[in-house]
Protein backbone atom coordinates (compact mmCIF):
# COMPACT_ATOMS: atom_id res chain seq x y z
CA UNK A 1 0.00 0.00 0.00
CA UNK A 2 0.89 3.34 -1.17
CA UNK A 3 2.27 5.51 1.55
CA UNK A 4 3.27 2.70 4.08
CA UNK A 5 6.48 3.41 4.54
CA UNK A 6 6.43 6.97 5.32
CA UNK A 7 3.65 6.35 7.99
CA UNK A 8 6.09 3.61 9.67
CA UNK A 9 8.71 6.50 10.22
CA UNK A 10 5.66 8.47 11.88
CA UNK A 11 4.57 5.54 13.83
CA UNK A 12 8.35 5.38 15.03
CA UNK A 13 8.74 8.67 16.17
CA UNK A 14 4.87 8.60 18.10
CA UNK A 15 5.92 5.62 20.19
CA UNK A 16 9.50 7.24 21.49
CA UNK A 17 8.49 9.14 25.14
CA UNK A 18 7.55 12.42 24.59
CA UNK A 19 11.04 14.82 24.72
CA UNK A 20 13.25 11.55 24.27
CA UNK A 21 14.80 10.95 20.90
CA UNK A 22 15.41 7.72 19.60
CA UNK A 23 17.93 6.94 16.73
CA UNK A 24 17.65 9.16 13.41
CA UNK A 25 16.52 6.34 11.02
CA UNK A 26 18.81 6.97 7.78
CA UNK A 27 17.38 3.19 6.44
CA UNK A 28 13.84 4.27 6.25
CA UNK A 29 14.29 7.89 5.56
CA UNK A 30 16.12 7.10 2.51
CA UNK A 31 13.63 3.90 1.10
CA UNK A 32 10.54 6.52 1.74
CA UNK A 33 12.58 9.10 -0.96
CA UNK A 34 13.02 6.09 -3.19
CA UNK A 35 9.62 5.55 -2.82
CA UNK A 36 8.63 8.86 -3.76
CA UNK A 37 11.13 8.72 -6.89
CA UNK A 38 9.27 5.62 -7.94
CA UNK A 39 5.76 7.64 -7.58
CA UNK A 40 7.09 10.29 -9.87
CA UNK A 41 8.46 8.19 -12.57
CA UNK A 42 5.03 6.41 -12.58
CA UNK A 43 3.46 10.21 -12.82
CA UNK A 44 5.75 11.07 -15.87
CA UNK A 45 5.19 8.36 -17.45
CA UNK A 46 1.14 8.22 -17.25
CA UNK A 47 1.30 12.26 -18.20
CA UNK A 48 3.65 11.39 -21.31
CA UNK A 49 0.98 8.82 -22.15
CA UNK A 50 -1.92 11.32 -21.58
CA UNK A 51 -0.30 13.51 -23.90
CA UNK A 52 0.16 10.80 -26.86
CA UNK A 53 -3.52 9.80 -27.10
CA UNK A 54 -4.55 13.50 -27.56
CA UNK A 55 -7.96 14.30 -26.93
CA UNK A 56 -10.36 11.55 -28.65
CA UNK A 57 -9.83 8.75 -26.07
CA UNK A 58 -11.71 10.58 -23.07
CA UNK A 59 -12.36 7.00 -20.97
CA UNK A 60 -8.98 5.95 -21.05
CA UNK A 61 -7.77 9.58 -20.51
CA UNK A 62 -9.86 9.72 -17.61
CA UNK A 63 -8.47 6.51 -16.05
CA UNK A 64 -4.40 7.96 -16.85
CA UNK A 65 -5.69 11.04 -15.13
CA UNK A 66 -6.89 9.33 -11.98
CA UNK A 67 -3.76 7.37 -11.72
CA UNK A 68 -1.26 10.10 -11.74
CA UNK A 69 -3.69 11.82 -9.50
CA UNK A 70 -3.17 8.60 -6.80
CA UNK A 71 0.74 9.04 -7.59
CA UNK A 72 1.35 12.55 -6.89
CA UNK A 73 -1.05 12.47 -3.68
CA UNK A 74 0.89 9.66 -2.50
CA UNK A 75 4.39 11.86 -3.10
CA UNK A 76 2.55 14.52 -1.39
CA UNK A 77 1.90 12.24 1.43
CA UNK A 78 4.97 11.03 1.94
CA UNK A 79 6.11 14.94 1.94
CA UNK A 80 4.08 15.13 4.48
CA UNK A 81 5.40 12.18 6.86
CA UNK A 82 8.69 13.36 6.38
CA UNK A 83 8.74 17.05 6.74
CA UNK A 84 7.12 16.03 9.99
CA UNK A 85 9.75 13.30 11.02
CA UNK A 86 12.08 15.86 10.70
CA UNK A 87 10.32 19.03 11.92
CA UNK A 88 9.78 17.36 15.14
CA UNK A 89 12.64 15.88 16.27
CA UNK A 90 14.27 19.27 15.57
CA UNK A 91 11.93 20.74 17.75
CA UNK A 92 13.22 18.44 20.87
CA UNK A 93 16.99 19.18 19.76
CA UNK A 94 15.82 22.93 20.03
CA UNK A 95 14.63 21.93 23.63
CA UNK A 96 17.85 20.01 24.53
CA UNK A 97 19.77 23.33 24.05
CA UNK A 98 17.73 24.80 26.87
CA UNK A 99 18.17 21.96 29.18
CA UNK A 100 21.69 20.51 28.82
CA UNK A 101 23.19 23.89 26.94
CA UNK A 102 26.31 23.49 24.88
CA UNK A 103 27.57 20.03 25.84
CA UNK A 104 25.61 16.90 24.17
CA UNK A 105 25.99 13.54 26.46
CA UNK A 106 27.29 10.99 23.89
CA UNK A 107 23.91 8.47 24.26
CA UNK A 108 22.12 11.22 22.85
CA UNK A 109 24.85 12.62 20.10
CA UNK A 110 24.90 9.33 18.17
CA UNK A 111 21.35 9.30 18.14
CA UNK A 112 21.07 12.30 15.58
CA UNK A 113 22.07 13.12 12.31
CA UNK A 114 24.50 14.71 10.89
CA UNK A 115 22.35 17.84 9.82
CA UNK A 116 20.52 17.66 13.24
CA UNK A 117 23.90 17.86 15.31
CA UNK A 118 24.74 21.06 13.23
CA UNK A 119 21.30 22.26 13.81
CA UNK A 120 21.65 21.57 17.31
CA UNK A 121 25.36 22.91 17.34
CA UNK A 122 24.04 26.44 15.84
CA UNK A 123 20.73 26.70 18.09
CA UNK A 124 22.93 26.48 21.19
CA UNK A 125 25.48 29.43 19.73
CA UNK A 126 22.70 31.49 18.78
CA UNK A 127 21.54 31.03 22.09
CA UNK A 128 24.50 31.32 23.78
CA UNK A 129 25.31 34.70 22.29
CA UNK A 130 22.03 35.95 22.54
CA UNK A 131 22.59 35.36 26.80
CA UNK A 132 25.99 37.11 26.53
CA UNK A 133 24.75 40.21 24.76
CA UNK A 134 22.29 40.50 27.39
CA UNK A 135 24.40 39.32 30.13
CA UNK A 136 22.21 37.11 31.57
CA UNK A 137 22.26 33.41 31.51
CA UNK A 138 18.07 32.64 30.36
CA UNK A 139 18.84 29.14 31.37
CA UNK A 140 19.02 29.06 35.06
CA UNK A 141 15.95 30.06 37.67
CA UNK A 142 13.56 28.20 35.58
CA UNK A 143 12.16 27.68 39.35
CA UNK A 144 11.25 30.92 41.20
CA UNK A 145 13.89 30.82 43.54
CA UNK A 146 13.38 30.74 47.45
CA UNK A 147 16.69 30.70 48.91
CA UNK A 148 19.92 31.86 47.62
CA UNK A 149 21.54 28.53 49.10
CA UNK A 150 20.49 24.79 48.01
CA UNK A 151 21.91 21.41 50.03
CA UNK A 152 22.79 19.04 46.89
CA UNK A 153 24.60 16.16 46.86
CA UNK A 154 27.36 15.35 43.75
CA UNK A 155 26.34 11.94 41.84
CA UNK A 156 28.91 12.13 39.94
CA UNK A 157 33.19 13.14 40.27
CA UNK A 158 33.27 16.68 38.81
CA UNK A 159 36.74 17.36 40.51
CA UNK A 160 37.89 21.00 41.54
CA UNK A 161 35.81 24.10 40.27
CA UNK A 162 36.06 27.68 40.67
CA UNK A 163 32.15 28.63 41.77
CA UNK A 164 30.76 32.27 41.83
CA UNK A 165 31.31 32.85 45.47
CA UNK A 166 34.06 29.63 46.20
CA UNK A 167 36.35 27.11 45.20
CA UNK A 168 34.59 23.65 45.63
CA UNK A 169 35.87 20.21 45.57
CA UNK A 170 32.98 18.70 44.53
CA UNK A 171 34.08 14.75 44.66
CA UNK A 172 31.29 12.13 44.34
CA UNK A 173 29.08 11.70 47.01
CA UNK A 174 30.07 15.25 48.89
CA UNK A 175 27.15 17.10 50.75
CA UNK A 176 27.44 21.02 50.52
CA UNK A 177 25.91 23.51 50.24
CA UNK A 178 26.22 25.66 46.93
CA UNK A 179 24.59 29.11 45.25
CA UNK A 180 21.57 27.99 43.63
CA UNK A 181 22.65 29.73 39.87
CA UNK A 182 25.97 27.03 40.36
CA UNK A 183 24.20 24.41 41.38
CA UNK A 184 21.03 24.35 38.60
CA UNK A 185 23.69 23.51 35.43
CA UNK A 186 24.71 20.19 37.22
CA UNK A 187 21.49 18.75 38.50
CA UNK A 188 20.19 19.41 35.02
CA UNK A 189 23.13 17.49 33.57
CA UNK A 190 22.53 14.92 36.14
CA UNK A 191 25.49 14.95 37.77
CA UNK A 192 24.03 16.13 41.33
CA UNK A 193 20.83 16.15 43.07
CA UNK A 194 18.75 18.40 45.00
CA UNK A 195 18.40 17.41 48.58
CA UNK A 196 15.11 18.44 50.31
CA UNK A 197 15.63 19.95 54.12
CA UNK B 1 -7.70 23.69 10.13
CA UNK B 2 -4.70 21.27 12.01
CA UNK B 3 -1.00 21.92 11.76
CA UNK B 4 0.73 20.20 8.90
CA UNK B 5 3.04 18.73 11.42
CA UNK B 6 0.94 17.34 13.51
CA UNK B 7 2.13 13.77 14.05
CA UNK B 8 -1.79 12.51 15.61
CA UNK B 9 -3.55 13.91 12.51
CA UNK B 10 -0.79 12.34 10.35
CA UNK B 11 -1.65 9.10 11.80
CA UNK B 12 -4.94 9.48 11.80
CA UNK B 13 -5.09 10.12 8.29
CA UNK B 14 -3.77 6.37 7.87
CA UNK B 15 -6.82 4.61 9.30
CA UNK B 16 -8.50 2.59 6.15
CA UNK B 17 -11.66 3.58 5.31
CA UNK B 18 -14.07 1.16 3.02
CA UNK B 19 -14.33 2.93 -0.85
CA UNK B 20 -15.58 1.77 -3.72
CA UNK B 21 -14.39 2.96 -7.19
CA UNK B 22 -16.27 4.69 -9.49
CA UNK B 23 -13.34 5.53 -12.38
CA UNK B 24 -10.83 3.49 -14.22
CA UNK B 25 -7.77 4.14 -12.63
CA UNK B 26 -4.57 3.50 -15.02
CA UNK B 27 -1.24 2.29 -13.56
CA UNK B 28 -1.70 1.93 -10.00
CA UNK B 29 0.14 -1.20 -8.61
CA UNK B 30 -2.13 -0.68 -5.19
CA UNK B 31 -4.08 -3.61 -5.49
CA UNK B 32 -2.95 -7.49 -6.12
CA UNK B 33 -3.89 -7.19 -9.90
CA UNK B 34 -3.71 -10.13 -12.24
CA UNK B 35 -2.12 -8.76 -15.07
CA UNK B 36 0.28 -6.56 -15.54
CA UNK B 37 -2.04 -3.16 -16.60
CA UNK B 38 -1.96 -2.39 -13.16
CA UNK B 39 -5.52 -1.74 -13.83
CA UNK B 40 -8.52 -0.59 -11.32
CA UNK B 41 -11.86 -1.37 -13.00
CA UNK B 42 -14.87 0.78 -11.69
CA UNK B 43 -16.71 -0.78 -8.75
CA UNK B 44 -13.68 -2.43 -6.74
CA UNK B 45 -13.95 -2.50 -3.51
CA UNK B 46 -11.13 -1.71 -1.30
CA UNK B 47 -9.87 -0.32 1.43
CA UNK B 48 -7.85 3.07 0.99
CA UNK B 49 -5.94 4.74 4.06
CA UNK B 50 -8.17 8.11 4.50
CA UNK B 51 -5.53 10.62 3.38
CA UNK B 52 -6.01 8.93 -0.15
CA UNK B 53 -9.55 8.25 0.44
CA UNK B 54 -10.75 11.83 0.80
CA UNK B 55 -9.20 13.34 -2.15
CA UNK B 56 -9.76 10.87 -4.66
CA UNK B 57 -13.65 11.59 -3.01
CA UNK B 58 -13.59 14.72 -3.40
CA UNK B 59 -12.96 14.43 -7.22
CA UNK B 60 -15.81 11.60 -7.62
CA UNK B 61 -13.15 8.70 -8.34
CA UNK B 62 -14.09 6.50 -5.62
CA UNK B 63 -16.91 6.44 -2.86
CA UNK B 64 -16.44 6.37 1.08
CA UNK B 65 -18.69 4.34 2.98
CA UNK B 66 -18.62 4.59 6.80
CA UNK B 67 -15.54 2.56 8.39
CA UNK B 68 -16.76 -0.42 10.20
CA UNK B 69 -15.53 1.09 13.59
CA UNK B 70 -18.85 3.25 13.50
CA UNK B 71 -21.45 0.42 12.53
CA UNK B 72 -24.64 -0.30 14.21
CA UNK B 73 -22.56 -2.60 16.87
CA UNK B 74 -20.11 -0.43 18.04
CA UNK B 75 -23.20 2.44 18.78
CA UNK B 76 -25.22 -0.11 20.28
CA UNK B 77 -22.53 -0.51 22.83
CA UNK B 78 -21.86 3.12 22.99
CA UNK B 79 -25.16 3.29 24.40
CA UNK B 80 -25.23 1.06 26.74
CA UNK B 81 -22.23 1.74 28.45
CA UNK B 82 -19.47 3.70 26.59
CA UNK B 83 -17.24 3.88 29.29
CA UNK B 84 -16.44 0.52 28.55
CA UNK B 85 -15.93 0.10 24.86
CA UNK B 86 -13.07 -0.60 23.78
CA UNK B 87 -12.40 1.94 20.86
CA UNK B 88 -9.08 1.32 20.79
CA UNK B 89 -9.13 -1.70 18.98
CA UNK B 90 -11.97 -0.73 16.19
CA UNK B 91 -10.11 2.52 15.59
CA UNK B 92 -6.96 4.25 18.05
CA UNK B 93 -8.18 7.65 16.40
CA UNK B 94 -11.76 7.20 16.99
CA UNK B 95 -12.54 10.72 17.37
CA UNK B 96 -9.95 12.27 15.14
CA UNK B 97 -11.63 9.82 12.37
CA UNK B 98 -15.13 10.23 13.01
CA UNK B 99 -14.62 14.16 12.52
CA UNK B 100 -12.96 13.88 9.47
CA UNK B 101 -15.30 11.39 7.79
CA UNK B 102 -18.67 12.49 8.45
CA UNK B 103 -18.77 15.34 6.36
CA UNK B 104 -17.60 13.26 3.62
CA UNK B 105 -19.99 10.84 4.30
CA UNK B 106 -22.74 13.06 5.10
CA UNK B 107 -23.84 10.97 8.20
CA UNK B 108 -25.15 13.94 10.57
CA UNK B 109 -25.47 10.95 13.71
CA UNK B 110 -21.65 9.96 13.80
CA UNK B 111 -20.89 13.15 15.89
CA UNK B 112 -23.77 12.44 18.49
CA UNK B 113 -22.39 9.38 18.63
CA UNK B 114 -18.64 10.84 18.91
CA UNK B 115 -20.65 13.39 21.54
CA UNK B 116 -22.17 10.65 23.96
CA UNK B 117 -19.04 8.26 23.86
CA UNK B 118 -16.31 11.50 25.04
CA UNK B 119 -18.61 13.26 27.43
CA UNK B 120 -19.20 9.63 29.31
CA UNK B 121 -15.84 8.87 28.94
CA UNK B 122 -14.14 11.96 29.79
CA UNK B 123 -15.70 11.72 33.20
CA UNK B 124 -14.61 8.16 33.82
CA UNK B 125 -10.37 9.13 32.82
CA UNK B 126 -10.41 11.82 35.09
CA UNK B 127 -11.80 10.06 37.79
CA UNK B 128 -9.41 7.37 37.61
CA UNK B 129 -6.44 9.41 36.77
CA UNK B 130 -6.79 11.85 39.71
CA UNK B 131 -8.09 8.75 42.45
CA UNK B 132 -6.51 5.60 41.83
CA UNK B 133 -2.92 5.09 42.16
CA UNK B 134 -2.77 1.71 39.83
CA UNK B 135 -5.12 1.76 37.53
CA UNK B 136 -5.54 -1.71 35.66
CA UNK B 137 -4.24 -1.70 32.39
CA UNK B 138 -6.79 -3.27 31.30
CA UNK B 139 -8.68 0.14 31.43
CA UNK B 140 -5.98 1.85 29.61
CA UNK B 141 -5.91 -0.29 26.53
CA UNK B 142 -9.77 0.51 26.02
CA UNK B 143 -8.17 4.07 25.63
CA UNK B 144 -8.11 6.03 22.13
CA UNK B 145 -4.89 8.01 21.57
CA UNK B 146 -6.44 11.23 22.75
CA UNK B 147 -7.67 9.59 25.39
CA UNK B 148 -4.73 8.08 26.78
CA UNK B 149 -3.32 11.61 26.23
CA UNK B 150 -6.16 13.09 28.63
CA UNK B 151 -5.29 9.98 30.90
CA UNK B 152 -1.64 10.79 31.28
CA UNK B 153 -2.58 14.74 31.58
CA UNK B 154 -4.48 14.25 33.96
CA UNK B 155 -2.60 11.78 35.99
CA UNK B 156 0.26 14.50 35.78
CA UNK B 157 -1.70 16.92 36.69
CA UNK B 158 -2.37 14.91 40.07
CA UNK B 159 0.87 14.43 40.79
CA UNK B 160 2.05 17.77 40.30
CA UNK B 161 -0.22 18.95 42.65
CA UNK B 162 0.64 16.13 45.16
CA UNK B 163 4.25 17.45 45.18
CA UNK B 164 3.09 21.20 45.36
CA UNK B 165 1.38 19.84 48.97
CA UNK B 166 4.16 17.96 50.65
CA UNK B 167 7.39 20.34 49.15
CA UNK B 168 10.51 18.64 48.31
CA UNK B 169 13.18 19.33 45.79
CA UNK B 170 12.48 21.71 43.26
CA UNK B 171 15.29 20.88 40.99
CA UNK B 172 15.52 18.12 38.24
CA UNK B 173 17.77 16.43 36.19
CA UNK B 174 16.60 17.58 32.46
CA UNK B 175 13.76 14.70 31.56
CA UNK B 176 16.03 13.86 28.05
CA UNK B 177 18.65 12.12 30.15
CA UNK B 178 16.51 10.49 32.42
CA UNK B 179 16.18 7.15 31.40
CA UNK B 180 19.93 7.05 30.17
CA UNK B 181 21.25 6.93 33.66
CA UNK B 182 20.10 3.20 34.26
CA UNK B 183 22.52 1.35 32.66
CA UNK B 184 25.51 3.10 34.82
CA UNK B 185 24.33 2.90 37.58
Amino acid sequence: MYGKKASELVKEFANSEPGQLSAFNNDLFSQVLEECNGHLLHLQSLLSKMQEDGPDDQTSKNADHFGALMHHLSIVRNKRCLMAYVYNRAEVIQHLGWTIERVLPEEIEEKLSNPEKDYFKNHSATLQSYMSELDLDLAVDMVPPKDPYIKVRVLEEIGNVVLSDQIANLACHAILFLRRTDAEQYISQGLMEELSS
Amino acid sequence: MTNYFDIDDILAEDELVPAIFREATNGVGLFDSTDDTNKVEPGSKVELPFWLARELHLRQAVTVSVPPCFNKRTREEIDADAAHVDLRIRCPYFYELGYKIAPLVGDKTIGLVLLIAFRTRYKEVLIKAHTAFAVAPTFLSLLTEEEVKLYKAAQSSAVAFKKWRMGGPRFEKASVLGRKRKPIE
